[in-house]
């Protein structure tokens, strides 16, 4: 062991040595802190920790006609993670409380003079004023989406369904079964479905982006032509689509196109068709409508895009292009696309995982819908991966293959991001993060 | 060098956080209950007990006790509930407070998360084994089994029972559904073949939920399928009849199919939702949003028949349904004794009566139900009718609905029609049958 | 190139092509507005059956124009204007919480230069591409401990919406990034903290990027159905607009409610139209610059 006594007696009781040199700031939130930890230990997480191997042993029993609950599966699992988080954060703090201990030792061997207190706070403005920012938005990214994920990755290992329901029933570690069940194709597997599904979110993703892009780029092109006037009000129009709420808007479209909808109802009555077009029925016939919808909810968003982008292609290249005689297409081929590729390259990415689990689009307007024989676990032929995980996870509160599911999502956002995104010409290092 | 300290007040946020978690979560249920004034029925707590000292249950019990129904009854569930505590000043210590959630909603948040959910519920039947299951259904107080077996018809005690056990109080017994259709458009409601051709003809709409399970057996049960299951006492399915895959069900079947090929068919069953309507099949809890529809041409009769490929005639069966009233599994004695006098008070007789009375629902009580009003009632009448032919709705695993769903879509969007080989429908009978039967291991 | 005897036939083809453009944008038009004109239409049609029918009809205008609805709406019958109140609170704290912890974040992430920041960013970047629906019966459990379901629905609804919003940096911080370094090197010269220099120097550039962020921030609890409906359930006080009404087109318990839904629907969708309206340019600014940084 190294150090005088003040950094020995810092092992047990965090603080101490800095306690001891004046530097109470430190100290006292270092001791703090291990105080803080131990009751979090004894009164808290010491006791869902303690069962996390099995997720609880004590079964739910009556006494009379009284209900008395016994071990939570949930919440064993859930503080059990949040517990191990805390004790790993907490060995860190009392790593850099020994460090921080022989770091002012040294500087008092040496002879120089340890920082005021009051110049330690004040760093926390200047010199660490990063950590000050992101204090509270790192730990609260932490606890509402860190802990989360973690809790559902688990998940997916356990049996947590609807026959092991927390608090009555117990559910527990059960390994590789919710995957072997995902990717098995017997009769009773979720494979074939499974992959259905996953083709269709990405043909999904495919179209959507890609026609939305080229449709949006299109009207801003029309919109900026030189002879188009009131521009600034074709432009708004649009927009609407984007401003008003999209439960409101959709919700509307959906009954706009059901079999009984307005558009059928106008079309029989003029004669134009003789019975409904089956616009929410034919699974083909759905993939496309929704492909349209989206292209009235996605243009706008893109025309503004596109709007600004336009303008920064410098008016020479088109002169001189000009000049050279090259036709409207000819210009737009060789100068207004490649730039806008390249600029928008990684925005076109995640415009693309986006769709990937667009789930608004989908669940207002079909909930996945239609259902078919040949799909299992109320998968429908609109269904995205997401519909279908929240629909496993709402309706039928089958959680552990909600949770396989995710990672699913998970696995195959990361594999496309990762593949596209090296090889897109205009990612350099600082602008990389989308 | 001194960096680690706002690491450090990051950590304590985090810890401090955690921290006061487990200070609400030590004692178990801590209901952050402050500001409910949904519909209170605080029935006069302080007085009431000083002129009653002697109140056996109730000496110092109290809690919170809420009631979750369907919109529409909410106001009056809210005045029952004050009448229950005015004449039983024993529960005076409980504060009770009726919440709007529909029968669908409640079974779903109370499986997601029992504590939070209500202590006694509405539900239609279909949900029973799924809470028995999750642990969201005591059983019916011992003390009021017999009379509660007696007092209701045997259908909703059916219901009610999953495995040997008696879980819920039956509140209505009007799920069921038959024929609402406009008497200027439909002629003769007595077949199908008639109403849809009258439709056809008037350019109306034909309405049926066929992509529904519940509606579906309108058709297999009605040429004569069989599909029911047998259920243990904690809501496990360990048996399953099933004879779909069988010629009967192939005629069921090609009947389905013939009705949706009619341009005049829609699939729906909410009157609200549908449009230039000629003939729906419904039920009752629509029935005033029916005469708003169809106003003077208003009518209602039984299902009518159907003929199949060989010229016979069935009558359209289905199922008959339930509304149930749930009691939670509660940690308190006391306050399940409130639980169980307040909701076998809520679905006795008088207030049965009383509901039908002012929102129209068909009591399962049987004296209510022989009281004249009951039996003037036109709609009511006409479930009556077809209640003779359906079959009062036993336990169905969730997975068959929707596997349900998936036949009726496969029907409605062509994977299976009229072009179909007779191989190929049975195929797929064969295949829903298989289907139905995995669900009960 | 003989420009004299082009120009009369350039001329007519150019005024050909102004007028398809027109017709085209024309069309366009239309097509975008009509759902919202439908929706307008359908929510002055009476629910009243002595007046009209409150569910759907196969015909767009109202026989008899009635502002019925909306009196149903602020009637009392339900509790809409509570919905819409609990909208709004959540809406305007999530905007004032989120963008400063936004900018806070981005400034931090932009600026300086610590140990742990390309691993922060990279972390955040892979957390995102999780989906958010995986999480809800966590957070919910989570929520529930600290007592923030149900009747603390809505300071429960804020609290995740801003704890989490930090990972939403990119936008502010590329446009952070187009602040010259060289203002912050000056003033720190002059012996001003980062603090200062955040607050004093960056802040008040940055008003377009603000905007954007809490306009942005403020528009995404109106539509907020999903999670809205899992922690507020089974108590009606808490729900928002969206939970609420998505009740009246979704379960059979509210059978001829359409037209109040359309009108409920109004009423959201004006004061966030207009509001989007006022503030495009922000808006357009920093999308584009979002795309463009990517």
């Amino acid at each position: 062991m190294k150090g005088d006594f003040k950094t020995r007696i810092s092992f047990l009781i965090m603080g101490f040595g800095q306690i001891m040199r004046g530097q109470w700031v430190k100290g006292v939130a270092y001791l703090a802190t291990q105080i803080l930890f131990i009751l979090y230990m004894v009164r808290f997480g010491g006791s869902y920790l303690s069962k996390i191997t099995t997720l609880g042993t004590v079964e739910t029993h009556k006494e009379g006609r009284k209900t008395v609950y016994g071990d939570n599966s949930f919440l064993i699992l859930l503080f059990g993670i949040l517990t191990l988080i805390v004790i790993a954060v907490f060995i860190f703090l009392w790593y850099m409380n020994i460090k921080d201990n022989l770091k002012d030792e040294a500087l008092l061997r040496e002879g120089k003079v340890l920082p005021s207190n009051r110049k330690v706070l004040g760093s926390l403005l200047d010199g660490h004023f990063d950590k000050t920012l992101l204090a509270l938005p790192v730990s609260g990214v932490f606890l509402f989406t860190v802990v989360p994920i973690i809790f559902m990755i688990c998940i997916a290992f356990t049996n947590y369904d609807d026959k092991h329901q927390a608090p009555t029933n117990l559910f527990t570690w059960v390994g590789l079964d919710n995957f072997k069940n995902l990717l098995s194709f017997g009769s009773s597997g979720m494979g074939s479905t499974f992959f259905k599904v996953l083709a269709w979110t990405l043909v999904w993703a495919f179209f959507a982006t890609f026609i939305d892009y080229f449709l949006g780029l299109a009207v801003a092109m029309l919109i900026n032509k030189k002879e188009i006037k009131f521009k600034k009000l074709w432009r708004t129009l649009l927009v609407l689509t984007i401003a008003v709420p999209q439960f409101v808007s959709l919700l509307y479209v959906m009954k706009l196109f059901a079999n009984d909808g307005l558009i059928n109802g106008y079309l029989l009555k003029l004669g134009l068709i003789n019975a409904p077009i089956q616009f929410w029925v034919d699974p083909m016939l759905a993939r496309i409508t929704i492909l349209v919808v989206n292209i009235w909810i996605g243009i706008p968003y893109l025309m503004l895009i596109a709007t600004g982008l336009l303008m920064n292609i410098p008016a020479e290249l088109y002169e001189s292009a000009k000049v050279d005689g090259a036709t409207g297409w000819q210009m737009f081929r060789s100068i207004t696309l490649p730039y806008m590729l390249f600029v928008t390259g990684p925005f076109l990415l995640t415009q693309f995982t986006n769709n990937l689990n667009n789930f608004n689009v989908i669940y207002l307007l079909t909930q996945g819908k239609p259902q078919s024989m040949k799909l299992a676990n109320k998968a429908g032929s609109t269904d995205l991966l997401v519909t279908w995980l929240y629909k496993m996870t709402v309706n039928d509160t089958n959680y552990k293959m909600a949770a396989v599911l995710g990672i699913m999502v998970f696995i195959v956002t990361a594999v496309i991001t990762m593949v596209v995104y090296n090889r897109l010409p205009s990612v350099r290092d600082e602008e990389g993060f989308q | 060098m001194k960096k680690k300290i706002l690491s450090l007040i990051l950590a304590s946020a985090v810890a401090g956080a955690a921290l006061s978690g487990c200070g609400a979560a030590a004692p178990a249920p801590a209901e952050p209950a402050a500001e409910e004034k949904t519909e209170e029925a605080e029935a006069a707590p302080a007085e009431a007990e000083e002129e009653k000292p002697s109140a056996s249950v109730g000496d110092g019990s109290q809690g919170e006790i809420k009631v979750w129904v369907a919109d529409a009854v909410v106001d009056f569930t809210a005045k029952q509930v004050e009448k229950f505590m005015a004449d039983n000043p024993d529960y005076a210590g409980f504060k009770v407070s009726v919440e709007a959630v529909g029968e669908g909603d409640a079974a779903g948040n109370m499986i997601t998360d029992v504590e939070a959910g209500a202590d006694i519920y509405a539900f239609a039947q279909d949900q029973i084994a799924r809470l028995v299951a999750a642990g969201a259904l005591e059983t019916v107080n011992p003390d009021v089994i017999d009379a509660v077996k007696s007092e209701n018809d045997d259908g909703s005690i059916k219901a009610a029972t999953v495995g040997s056990e008696l879980y819920a109080y039956p509140l209505t017994s009007d799920n069921g559904y038959f024929l609402y259709y406009d008497k200027s458009v439909v002629k003769d409601p007595s077949t199908l073949e008639g109403i849809i051709a009258d439709c056809e003809a008037a350019g109306k709409n034909f309405y049926m939920e066929i992509n529904s399970g519940w509606y579906q057996t309108a058709f297999f049960f009605g040429a004569g399928c069989d599909l029911s299951y047998e259920t243990d006492d904690n809501g496990n399915f360990t048996k399953a009849n099933v004879t779909y895959a069988s010629p009967e069900g192939l005629a069921a079947l090609k009947a389905i199919i013939k009705l949706c090929e009619s341009k005049a068919f829609q699939n729906g069953s909410a009157i609200g939702e549908a449009t230039n309507v000629g003939a729906i099949v419904d039920g009752t809890w629509d029935s005033s949003a029916a005469q708003e529809v169809f106003g003077d041409n208003f009518a209602c009769a039984k299902l009518p028949t159907f003929t199949d490929g060989d010229g016979k005639e069935h009558q359209m069966s289905g199922f008959g349904g339930f509304k149930l009233l749930g009691v939670k599994p509660q940690t308190d004695e006391a306050k399940l004794a409130a639980c169980d006098a307040l909701a076998y008070y809520l679905a006795g007789e008088e207030v049965q009566l009383a509901r039908y009375k002012e929102v129209g629902w068909g009591p399962s009580n049987i004296k209510a139900q022989s009281s004249d009003d009951v039996k003037s009632d036109v709609a009511l009448s006409a479930l009556a009718e077809q209640l003779k032919n359906s079959i009062p709705q036993g336990q169905y695993p969730g997975d068959y609905w929707s596997l349900s769903t998936s036949l009726g879509d496969s029907i409605r969007n062509g994977e299976l029609s009229s072009g179909s080989s007779d191989d190929d429908l049975m195929a797929a009978l064969q295949k829903f049958q298989d289907t139905c039967i995995s669900y009960a291991q | 190139m003989s420009k004299n005897t082009n120009t009369n036939s350039m001329k007519r083809k150019k005024a050909v092509g102004t007028f398809w453009a027109y017709v085209l944008l024309i069309v366009i038009s239309i097509i975008w507005l009509f759902p919202f004109a439908g929706l307008l239409l359908q929510s002055f049609r009476s629910y009243d059956p002595a007046v009209e029918y409150g569910g759907m009809v196969d015909y767009l205008i109202p026989k008899h124009f009635s502002l019925d609805n909306y009196r149903f709406l602020f009637s009392g019958q339900t509790n809409f204007v509570r919905w819409y109140g609990n909208t709004l609170v959540i809406a305007i704290f999530v905007a004032i919480f989120q963008t400063v912890i936004i900018l806070c974040v981005s400034y931090a992430l932009s600026r300086m230069r610590f140990a742990g920041r390309e691993l922060l960013m990279r972390f955040w970047l892979i957390l995102g591409m999780f989906p958010g629906f995986l999480t809800m019966i966590c957070l919910y459990f989570l929520l529930k401990q600290f007592g923030l379901t149900q009747a603390g629905a809505v300071p429960g609804l804020i609290l995740v919406s801003v704890a989490s919003s930090g990972m939403g940096y990119y936008v502010c911080k590329g446009y952070f990034d187009t602040i010259p370094r060289a203002l912050d090197d000056a003033a720190r010269i002059d012996g001003a903290s980062r603090a200062r220099v955040f607050f004093t120097m960056i802040i008040p550039m940055s008003k377009p990027i603000i905007i954007y962020t809490a306009l942005v921030a403020f528009m995404a609890p109106w539509c907020d159905y999903i999670f809205a409906s899992y922690v507020a359930f089974g108590h009606d006080e808490s729900y928002n607009v969206a939970v609420a009404m998505t009740r009246w087109v979704w379960t059979n318990d509210y059978q001829g409610y359409f037209t109040r839904f359309c009108a409920g629907g109004i009423m959201v969708a004006v004061p966030v139209t207009l509001l989007f309206m006022a503030l495009q340019n922000y808006y357009v600014e920093g999308v584009t610059g979002g795309a463009v940084k990517g």
